[in-house]
């Protein structure tokens, strides 16, 4: 069952950590693994797993493999994270100015 | 009348250890915990900063007063997904407020109705705050 597959592979913190990662734009495995301390070897793990829950797929150019989100799986969820996360700072400025606003 | 800059402490989305996708965001903010708070519950001030349009109830989910408090969304662009949104108040030595907003998913599209899955130490219950 697909969903089950998709709510195993997210999760894991690690493969949320990528999958958001991904949101963002396609990247190659060792840019993934920047700033994050993963193995070569666990972070494929994670990756296949992500790929085969249709969250994550291979592109291919030519010798470079680069990762992104499946735009025909869950990129409704990748969706939601870029709108939400430009919502909350727009958000928060309007709070600040009615906590000026209610000063008065 | 400070003229610090109250941005955000942190306000890139980061992971914890939660079962569902979405974001934790950290603003620092001038103003007491108590304000802040009538922001949050007085509708005709929350409708100024988070329009009742954006949530799934205007009434919250669940709250702490004064502390914590929850409310369901529901996306306005298709596919609609849920999700719960939680805002912490933790009161700063300065007088200001550091609130933490906890944005996640539940939408049940996502969200395995299993009992709990393989690697899961935690109910699948949702947050009750």
């Amino acid at each position: 069952m697909m969903e089950n597959d998709i709510f195993k592979a997210l999760a894991d913190p690690t493969r949320r950590m990528i999958f958001e990662k991904l949101a963002s734009g396609s990247m190659n495995a060792s840019s993934l693994r920047d700033g994050v301390e993963i193995s070569q070897p666990a972070m494929s793990q994670h990756l296949a797993i992500l790929c085969n829950a249709k969250l994550v797929r291979q592109e291919r150019s030519g010798r470079f493999v680069n990762y992104e989100v499946d735009p025909d799986g869950l990129a409704m969820i990748a969706n939601w994270l870029a709108k939400y996360r430009a919502y909350w700072p727009a958000r928060i400025d309007a709070l600040k100015d009615l906590l000026k606003d209610m000063d008065q | 009348m400070s003229k610090r800059q109250t941005d955000a402490r942190a306000s890139t989305p980061v992971i914890d250890d939660e079962e569902t996708v979405g974001m934790v965001l950290e603003y620092e903010l001038e103003a007491p915990p108590e304000k802040i708070w009538r922001a949050l519950t007085i509708q005709e001030y929350r409708e100024r900063w988070l329009p009742g349009s954006d949530l799934a109830v205007v009434e919250p989910m669940a709250e702490v007063t004064g502390e914590q408090i929850c409310f369901r969304m529901r996306d306005s662009d298709p596919p609609h997904l849920e999700s719960v949104v939680t805002f912490q108040l933790t009161p700063q030595g300065n007088g200001g407020t550091v609130l933490r907003v906890t944005h996640r998913l539940i939408d049940s599209r996502l969200v395995s109705p299993m009992p709990g899955a393989a690697n899961s130490n935690e109910p699948v219950l949702m947050q009750a705050a």
